[in-house]
């Protein structure tokens, strides 16, 4: 009965966000915002999003299909317990506040093209095209979906870290020393609501993998859960915290080489800072491709694949999740001017280095990135060819994703990632 | 063959003693750490050895870890010359268990700091996560966990038993587990000091506070993994789920009046005697003790740990500032009504509405404060954490006797005793 209800609801929910006219949600909801918070989609950016979605949610829910019912947590365990009942009762003293987290929850209700379900059904759909040993016991199936139990605990896992890490990072900084009238006590209340849900997810996440008995896995996804906290203190920030690019270096200082093979070791720093490419390489690793390419290699460890094959998964979400990054950073130079786009994607990266005068631009926003002359900025980059290398690197990460997804056997969970890749391409030919 | 190897763990002991006297010399804290490396359960065996040698040789009698442990000190007192007589003989007398595990502890706050750094190529991100691994805190957790692993060793393996590496690791992990779990505190309640300098969130922004308490968190989880211990993993991830919900119990105040002691104890059991007990259980679990005594463990730490946070809520009554290095009547300001006050309810019910407003309004604290103090409040919280100090004392009973078992009963009384 409930579970009907809660699908129910959740259905309900996605068809209200297609249906109700993107701007005015928008506005209702976000207009407060910006003031406070540079949101990663500005409102044109979302409608933008809004009308390239067709071919990604057909990707999306066919590839879910395959895998049975929607991955996401978020329907079962999230709303059905006292802990998020009692975050609930709090969010509702949120509203009307300027809050990010309310931000923060929306985005998760609403499938975005960023959205959280996608994490899970890219480890599930992995998990399905590799197969598994023959060795494990019938117990341990989800027969009709093709996947393990195991594996489908650890799709949860995954959307749990990321959700946690979303959420503590849409914390307000607050100056605790000088608390001024525009930091009022909600935004302090929202912070502790922000900081214990996301521990809650993260506690949760401990004792789910925990129950998974498997300690490689226990290690390899809590580096994943490091790698995403060093994500947040990579390069410059604002008082937000919300990134900067760094100064690009000089010609002859830039190094080329990207390293990312010791998996449970911290991501190596040296060179990185100031090169375009492997500045927002090492920067997106950290904040996604570890989280989805740890989860698909554990996948692989859940199934019994030999480590060769564990490796290649974690390849596999590492350039998924670039390709995918690279994607969102171009999205904003296809549809109208944005108001403010991300100061760290790959177009702005490239432009930079072209033209490394440009960077005055950024110290503008040293205290907040809403100082930065956005209009300029956008400018430079379609003079430049910033997009065209940012089409080349998101082809490159898609090349080697795909070959990976070629050790595969042929099956419809292959195919389907191959959509869910190639949906990702279409958008902008 | 026992006269070679008997004289060259002779040769080595003097090594240690000189060591350690070097060190003396040099800086007045700083002792050589023996603890041997490498994670085989066997080296339990390897290094009984050693320590039943060294003592052979010396003092003609196959003693106890404990009594090499005091001959040791004694040589090394008597080389420095520095102390006023011999020191207590640690077989039949009850000592400091901080001093009892120093070699144990030593360093303890180094190697938290070194696994922290090896984990990060972010220089702010270290900075802010070793923050607290000064060396000013009180290790209560660490020494409690291997206190009770070596008196579990020693139920276990008789008195050919050491501290297995592993066994220090969950030591490590409890204060990191701790630590996490004060810098996500700090940015919850706006603390503005702590351990005597300014806590975290007054330093950095908010968001990299977070950060750096998911990142202790995540290497600590590492480190417990590497363990290779299914169980333990389990026990240890229990702590964790425990401390948020803790932390979630202390948001919301809707209970009625008889449900709130209860509320109370279970939110002090989630919030600070869980990772007390999980952890010394973790420790009884790698030394292969039996269900009932880990168990006992388990138990022990569980009310150790409650006697310890009533202690706390008391001190936070009448304790200086100075002492407990912040503030005090914190609780009260922060809306938390603990034991003293709901003991002080009952002979004031004034006090109610108060606790139902979070003492909210303007005079709230400074009225339940008086009105603690005039009540017996403060004498009935003292009561009760005697009684679990108590009960924690009569389960390490069921340890077979050894200078650690003692030093878990004496650990009951400095945990009653303290002034910070």
């Amino acid at each position: 009965m409930s579970l009907s209800r809660l699908s129910a609801l959740r259905s309900g929910l996605r068809c209200n966000a297609v249906k109700v006219p993107s701007s005015t949600m928008i506005s209702q909801y976000w207009g407060p915002c910006d003031r406070r918070e540079l949101s990663i989609h500005s409102p044109r950016q979302a409608i933008a999003q809004h009308n390239t979605k067709p071919d990604w949610n057909r990707a999306v829910s066919e590839a879910e299909k395959i895998v049975g019912y929607p991955t996401s947590f978020l329907s079962l365990r999230w709303v059905l317990s006292d802990e998020i009942a009692n975050v609930a009762l709090h969010l509702r003293k949120l509203v009307g506040s300027n809050h990010p987290l309310l931000k923060t929850a929306k985005n998760l209700i609403y499938n975005g093209k960023n959205n959280m379900q996608a994490w899970g059904l890219i480890v599930l759909l992995v998990s399905k095209a590799a197969g598994h040993s023959p060795e494990i016991p019938d117990m341990e199936q989800d027969k009709a979906a093709g996947v393990l139990h195991s594996q489908r605990a650890l799709a949860e896992v995954t959307e749990m870290i990321r959700t946690s890490h979303l959420v503590h990072k849409g914390l307000v900084n607050m100056n605790a020393r000088h608390r001024t009238a525009d930091e009022p006590d909600d935004m302090m209340f929202g912070n502790k609501i922000a900081l214990l849900s996301g521990d809650y997810l993260l506690a949760n996440s401990c004792s789910e993998l925990a129950n998974l008995r498997n300690q490689e896995l226990v290690e390899l996804m809590s580096s994943a859960v490091r790698d995403l906290a060093e994500a947040e203190f990579l390069g410059e920030r604002d008082d937000q915290n919300n990134p900067l690019p760094s100064r690009p270096l000089p010609q002859e200082q830039r190094e080329n080489a990207s390293e990312w093979d010791c998996i449970l070791n911290p991501l190596p720093m040296s060179g990185v800072i100031g090169s375009a490419r492997r500045e927002w390489a090492a920067r997106h690793v950290l904040a996604a491709g570890a989280l989805l390419g740890k989860s698909c290699s554990a996948a692989l460890k859940l199934a019994g694949h030999i480590p060769g094959l564990q490796t290649k998964g974690y390849l596999f979400g590492c350039h998924l999740a670039l390709a995918w990054q690279a994607f969102l950073d171009l999205e904003a130079f296809t549809g109208p001017e944005p108001a403010s786009f991300s100061l760290v994607g790959a177009p702005l990266a490239f432009t930079l280095e072209a033209r490394p005068e440009l960077y005055s631009y950024i110290e503008a926003g040293r205290k907040s990135v809403h100082e930065v002359d956005y209009h300029a900025l956008y400018k430079a980059v379609l003079e430049g060819d910033g997009i065209e290398q940012t089409k080349q690197l998101q082809r490159e990460h898609i090349a080697t994703a795909c070959e990976v997804l070629e050790s595969f056997p042929n099956c419809d969970a292959r195919t389907a990632l191959a959509n869910i890749i190639v949906a990702m391409q279409q958008d902008h030919l | 063959m026992a006269c070679l190897s008997s004289s060259r763990l002779c040769a080595r002991v003097q090594d240690k003693l000189l060591c350690q006297f070097g060190h003396k010399v040099r800086k007045q804290t700083v002792f050589v750490k023996l603890k041997p490396p490498g994670p085989s359960p066997l080296r339990i065996f390897g290094k009984t050895c050693q320590r039943v040698t060294t003592c052979g040789p010396a003092c003609g009698s196959g003693g106890a870890g404990a009594a090499t442990a005091g001959l040791v000190r004694r040589l090394a007192s008597s080389l420095q010359s520095t102390s006023t007589g011999s020191l207590p003989d640690y077989g039949t007398q009850i000592i400091d268990p901080y001093r009892l595990l120093e070699d144990d502890l030593n360093g303890i706050y180094e190697d938290i700091r070194s696994e922290l750094e090896k984990n990060t190529n972010q220089a702010e991100l270290n900075t802010i996560a070793t923050y607290y691994f000064d060396g000013q805190g009180k290790a209560l957790r660490p020494m409690v966990a291997i206190l009770m692993a070596r008196a579990v060793n020693y139920h276990v393996y008789g008195e050919n038993s050491a501290l297995l590496p592993s066994q220090r690791q969950v030591a490590m992990i409890s204060e990191m587990i701790h630590s996490a779990s004060l810098i996500h505190d700090d940015v919850i309640d706006q603390s503005d000091f702590r351990r005597g300098k300014p806590s975290v969130n007054v330093l950095w922004n908010h968001k990299k506070v977070a950060m750096a308490g998911d990142f202790i968190l995540a290497v600590a989880s590492m480190m417990i993994a590497r363990l290779r211990s299914d169980d333990v993993t389990l026990v240890l991830s229990q702590v964790v789920t425990d401390l948020v919900q803790g932390e979630f119990m202390q948001l919301g105040s809707k209970e009625t009046e008889n449900e709130r002691f209860a509320h109370y104890l279970t939110k002090t059991y989630r919030k600070t005697a869980s990772l007390i007990a999980n952890s010394v259980k973790a420790v009884a679990l790698l030394s292969g003790a039996d269900e009932a005594t880990c168990e006992v463990a388990f138990q022990y730490g569980r009310n150790l740990g409650l006697s310890f946070q009533l202690v706390d809520d008391l001190l936070d009554f009448v304790s200086s500032a100075q002492a407990m290095g912040k503030p005090t009547a914190a609780d009260l300001k922060l809306g938390l009504a603990t034991a003293p006050v709901l003991f002080a309810c009952e002979k004031y019910p004034e006090l109610n509405p108060m606790i139902m407003r979070r003492f909210g309004e303007s005079g709230d604290v400074e009225k339940a404060f008086e009105l603690v103090h005039k009540s017996r409040g403060l004498e009935q919280t003292r009561f009760l954490a005697k009684q679990h100090g108590a009960e924690a004392a009569r389960l390490a009973a069921h340890l077979s006797p050894s200078a650690y078992q003692r030093a878990l009963l004496l650990t009951t009384d400095l945990v009653l005793n303290r002034i910070k």
